[in-house]
């Protein structure tokens, strides 16, 4: 869900003219992960080699310690046993001078072993470590100014035992006395955060050179005038101001549109919600101040992340550090965990420890207090349509969208979103921009869905809305403008492989749901008095991936054919660990019988990384490229449309070398033994004949091999036994040929290889292990997608359209969903139950956006700590269609259709649909979500 | 403020729990975590809202009731039989599982839980439905209502309850006597 990281998202601020330096600290930063006791039991197979359960469910569904939240200190090794606990108190005014904490309420023995304000993090050197905006300029609120944000923490306090710290943590609670506040004081939120631009006009069809386009030209950058984005002026000189130019035309060619066009306009609002992660942010952090240890178990998307930021923040203070030592358990957290500022509150707790553990675990009013929102969005929108041909000849929206008091992702989710906006559509001229706005609300971030959610909706509800004055079917319209392959998107790209959008128009058409509405809606309404029934379509197509996606995959087998793999991936209940295992046993033929997640440490990629992948010039990263060891990024955060394919890739292309250097070389080897080149000799088998499956080596009708055999061989001559990738892609993958010994130059679409050699080998070859076993092969050559390609925004989709049934009730306003159906292509399922599950829990969800889920954002929001699931309503089993929705799944063009990230996509469609179901229903629009029962009753009335 | 102490006696997964000191105010839950060390009924409101953190109590009748351990104290537990998540499946005397009940078994296999944090209390609440079930078994017309009656408290985030709902229709239709003739 993360498009850029957080030190290229600063980077990208660099271009709006903020100043941004980050220094790494080069002490050893050890980020260690947990791998969590998920070991299967003895039949997690199927006889067919597909997963019988997933690989963590045993230990799920029995209770282990499994989340990061179910570790204390006694459970991990090495850390004393006495656990501390610590909580927050938290700004609930931005308005009002923050002038102390009164703890009087808690008597002698409540107060907190230590007590943690501003003034003491300034003493001891502690600052926010991430220049600029994007965690906030203080932990604490300062005394004698404005909290950045409500919610905003003020003080942290420690206890080293947990009955007073129970006891105290709900005296506290609540007491509006406890934080004291001074006099009026005008808001202290950051500037606002950025603001860019996709302009495009086409060359006159959908193939021809664009005549501007982000990715031809430029992405235009803006600055703010008071709220308002501010762009540079139109004109023929450099690429912004003839993109601003090119805007300009597109706005004359709107506002001189005749009676020929339909021109709609309208403003949207999608509202900020809460991810209600069921897991509510936590960490455990002992810090030893005599060996200057930072030990920390926390839950995170983004480990290396967080790793690295510790050690800058405790690295500048007066706190002594030697190493971090980062652990991190299963977690979830639906992009809010990605890079948020909550470990480091949990890395406070730990240094003023006293040198015991301390533990800072949100409650869920705290998480609501201060998790990652989703960001709400205010969408301007032009939609002009040609009457007589039903075809769109522009479309433009200009969005903003409220980060709140600390920047995180704000930009990049605001810029995300305006290249979303497009949907299904192919637009001939094209002008999308994003604001990102500070505030006082409670900070936004990453969080599925990433702005597209709230701009294909959005644009979804427009055309549908359109469908209905131009009196053509929803279907039809969509039909006569849906992308196709090889056309551009709004920033000019061409999108990876077939776009099957057309093939789900043409099954959606079909559909009982569709083609029967208007009966049903009569029969229905005829029965049931005072119920209003309507059939509402979605279609959206969400992009996967971030731009600058890089993972490490090893497999290595023994001299008994027994596979072991390790992966960078860690799970986040998507079952990245299940499915990275299958592909393996895709193509080795048998599932790893070792797995090894969340692999933090590589000696065998001694990589080198400057971690700027979408703002380093082409010169420089031509230079940077000649080191053989250097990459654009290391590893990526772990989000859940980046593991089937971006992690998959390295796990695929790891186990297709493996293949390629080992597996054929040994069984051919085998198959010539004996006099006149053996069984082979007479026939002739190609390489592209070798097929893997059920622990067994065939190709071209020769005698079958075990793994186990195939594997001796390999062992005894000393072949290539072991291999280990990393993967870079910049919406294109990065390409390096190698110099492998024995097997000449190969190349493939990775950026660095490791290789093991097998028990056999020669000693000069054995020397050359020389990292842990491993010989990192310097790259020959490397092919990195050229820089300007970041202006291509999204080159990879998955497409998802869903139906939604629904009655509303027009006495009390009440929406039900009487039934829902997708429709979804993803390239091939790898675990189909695992897709299905992404499908029901995504819909689930977007239903909560469309009907029930709002948070206000300001004083009555949830920075005021009153928040918990019994106002914010979630959806629950009643609400969507339990047993009575359905889906289907477009079969791969073929067995080598690559599997496409789908669990963003899946949330999308369903909200739309309802808001046109509801319309359909009761013949009003809506354009601000969610549409709840009052505001129903209201337009109904 | 000082804080009242009490001794707290209970079993919990059978076994009995020697009368410990525990404060007047504590939940349940924080009981749990934190003198027991069992993590598996999972915090996830503080408000009785989400279920996440249900155990199960066994009546002395043989009956078998849910409770919420956010909402509900410790000391209500006194002298109770308490079974949370960690007690359901069969283990041997290392503590190593060596059989699912049939719950959990069908949630594993019909992949109905994601991040699995919500999962210890849908095992919970499938299984005291099982249990009235037993007693009061249901007709078939009106089981998929009844599943969704019992089981709607219960808030999963990920997978959106089709497979949690479809594993325990599954369990029940495959449980003799749970089902009227």
């Amino acid at each position: 869900m993360a498009h850029v990281s957080r030190r290229d998202f600063l980077k990208t601020g660099v271009a709006a003219g903020v100043a941004i330096k980050v220094s790494f600290l080069s002490a050893p930063v050890q980020a260690r992960l947990i791998e969590t006791p998920p070991h299967p039991g003895p039949d997690w197979l199927k006889p067919d080699g597909r997963p019988r359960y997933r690989l963590d469910a045993i230990a799920k569904v029995t209770g282990e310690k499994t989340f990061a939240r179910d570790y204390r200190a006694r459970d991990l090794e090495g850390w004393p046993k006495d656990q501390s606990h610590a909580f927050l108190l938290h700004a609930t005014k931005a308005d009002q001078v923050f002038e102390g904490v009164d703890l009087s309420i808690l008597g002698d023995d409540l107060k907190p072993d230590r007590l943690v304000l501003h003034e003491d993090l300034v003493a001891e050197g502690i600052v926010i470590p991430v220049p600029g905006d994007f965690y906030g300029d203080v932990f604490l609120v300062p005394k004698g100014q404005t909290a950045r944000l409500l919610g905003q923490p003020v003080a942290l306090l420690v206890y080293h035992d947990f009955a007073r710290y129970d006891a105290a943590k709900r005296l506290l609670r609540f007491d509006d006395r406890v934080v004291r506040y001074g006099a009026k004081a005008p808001y202290s939120h950051p500037p606002h955060y950025g603001a860019a631009r996709y302009v495009r006009i086409d060359g006159g069809d959908p193939f021809a050179e664009d005549r501007y386009s982000p990715l031809k030209d430029t992405v235009i950058y803006g600055g703010f005038s008071g709220d308002d984005p501010a762009w540079p002026p139109a004109g023929d000189g450099d690429a912004m101001a003839r993109g601003m130019t090119a805007a300009a035309e597109i706005e004359k060619e709107i506002a001189a549109a005749g009676q020929d066009a339909l021109v709609l306009k309208h403003q949207y609002f999608s509202q900020s919600i809460d991810a209600s992660a069921m897991e509510a942010d936590n960490g455990n952090v002992w810090y030893d101040p005599t060996t200057g240890v930072l030990h920390m178990m926390v839950a995170t998307q983004s480990p290396y992340e967080v790793a690295e930021v510790a050690a800058i923040l405790v690295s500048k203070s007066k706190f002594k550090l030697g190493t971090v030592d980062l652990k991190a358990g299963y977690t979830v957290g639906y992009g809010t965990k990605d890079h948020s500022i909550f470990p480091f509150f949990c890395v406070l707790a730990g240094l003023y420890g006293d040198g015991r553990p301390v533990r800072l675990a949100n409650d869920r009013y705290e998480q609501f207090q201060m998790g990652l929102k989703r960001h709400a969005f205010w969408m301007d929108n032009v939609l002009v349509i040609d009457r007589a041909t039903a075809k769109i000849r522009a479309m433009t929206g200009h969005f903003k969208n409220d980060g709140g008091g600390r920047a995180n992702f704000s930009f990049s989710v605001g810029f995300v979103g305006a290249t979303a906006a497009q949907s299904i559509y192919y637009l001939p001229k094209s002008d999308f921009s994003g604001a990102a706005i500070a505030s006082r609300a409670v900070d936004a971030g990453s969080t599925r869905g990433y702005g597209t959610l709230q701009s294909m909706s959005a644009t979804e509800m427009m055309i549908d809305e359109a469908a209905e004055l131009l009196s053509v079917d929803a279907i039809d319209l969509r039909l006569a403008n849906v992308f196709k392959s090889g056309m551009k998107n709004t920033q000019g790209a061409i999108p990876a492989g077939a776009l099957r959008n057309e093939e789900i128009l043409l099954k959606a058409r079909q559909h009982p749901l569709w083609r029967d509405r208007l009966t049903k809606k009569a029969e229905f309404e005829a029965a049931n008095p005072g119920k209003r029934y309507g059939v509402g379509y979605g279609h959206v197509q969400k992009d996967y991936g971030t731009g600058a996606e890089a993972a490490i995959a090893s497999i290595e087998f023994d001299a008994t054919g027994r596979l072991s793999f390790a992966h960078v991936a860690h799970e986040i209940g998507t079952g990245t660990t299940t499915s990275q295992a299958i592909m393996v046993g895709d193509i080795l033929g048998r599932v790893p019988d070792e797995t090894h997640y969340a692999k933090v440490v590589w000696p065998q990629m001694p990589l080198e990384t400057t971690e700027e992948p979408y703002t380093m010039s082409q010169a420089d990263e031509d230079q940077r490229k000649q080191n053989p060891r250097w990459t654009p990024s290391f590893t990526s955060p772990m989000s859940a449309t980046n593991s089937v394919y971006y992690l998959g890739h390295a796990t695929r292309e790891a186990a297709r070398a493996l293949l390629d250097l080992a597996i054929w070389p040994a069984a051919l080897a085998l198959w010539s033994r004996g006099i006149g080149g053996g069984a082979i000799a007479p026939y002739t088998v190609r390489r592209e004949e070798l097929r893997l499956a059920h622990g067994m080596v065939n190709a071209g009708g020769l005698p079958p091999l075990s793994l186990g055999d195939v594997a001796a061989e390999a062992h005894r001559q000393g072949l290539i036994t072991g291999v280990t990738v990393h993967s870079f892609n910049r919406w294109q993958w990065a390409e390096a040929e190698f110099d492998i010994p024995g097997a000449g130059r190969h190349k493939l679409p990775v950026d660095a290889l490791a290789l093991k050699y097998g028990d056999g080998a020669p000693d000069d070859r054995k020397a050359l292990q020389t990292l842990d076993g491993w010989q990192f092969i310097d790259r020959a050559g490397v092919t990195y997608p050229p820089t300007q390609r970041n202006n291509a925004g999204v080159t990879y989709y998955a497409p998802m359209a869903t139906f939604a049934e629904v009655v509303v009730d027009i006495g009390s306003g009440e929406v039900t969903l009487l039934s829902h159906h997708s429709i979804m292509e993803c390239g091939t399922q790898i675990v189909p139950e695992l897709v299905s599950g992404q499908i029901q829990g995504g819909i689930a969800m977007g239903v909560g956006h469309a009907l029930k889920e709002y948070l206000p954002l300001y004083e009555d929001g949830p920075g005021d700590g009153t928040w918990n699931w019994n106002r914010y309503e979630l959806p629950r089993s009643k609400d969507v269609a339990v047993w009575t929705q359905t889906a289907e799944i477009l079969a791969p063009l073929s067995e080598t259709d690559a599997p496409k990230g789908i669990a963003e996509v899946v949330m999308i469609a369903i909200v739309p649909a309802i808001a046109n179901a509801v319309a359909q229903a009761i013949g009003r629009r809506f354009y601000a979500l969610p549409i709840t029962a009052e505001k129903i009753r209201e337009a109904l009335a | 403020m000082t804080i009242a102490l009490k001794k707290l006696s209970l079993t919990v997964n059978g076994k009995a729990i020697d009368p410990v000191d525990v404060p007047d105010t504590m939940m349940m839950q924080d009981f749990l975590y934190e003198y027991l060390n069992l993590t598996g009924a999972r915090m996830g409101c503080g408000q009785g809202i989400c279920h996440a953190c249900t155990v199960i109590v066994e009546n002395d009748d043989g009956t078998l009731a849910e409770m919420r351990t956010c909402i509900t104290g410790a000391h209500w537990f006194e002298g109770r039989k308490v079974r949370t998540i960690e007690g359901h499946a069969k283990r041997d005397a290392s503590g190593a599982i060596t059989q699912l009940t049939p719950v959990q078994q069908a949630f594993i296999e019909h992949f109905s839980f994601q991040c699995g944090y919500c999962t210890p209390g849908f095992v919970t609440g499938a299984t005291v439905l099982l249990d009235e079930l037993k007693r009061k078994p249901v007709a078939r017309a009106d089981l998929e209502r009844t599943i969704s009656e019992a089981l709607d408290k219960h808030i999963c985030r990920c997978t959106g309850y089709v497979r949690y709902y479809e594993a325990v229709r599954d369990v029940i239709l495959n449980t003799p006597g749970l089902i009227k003739a």
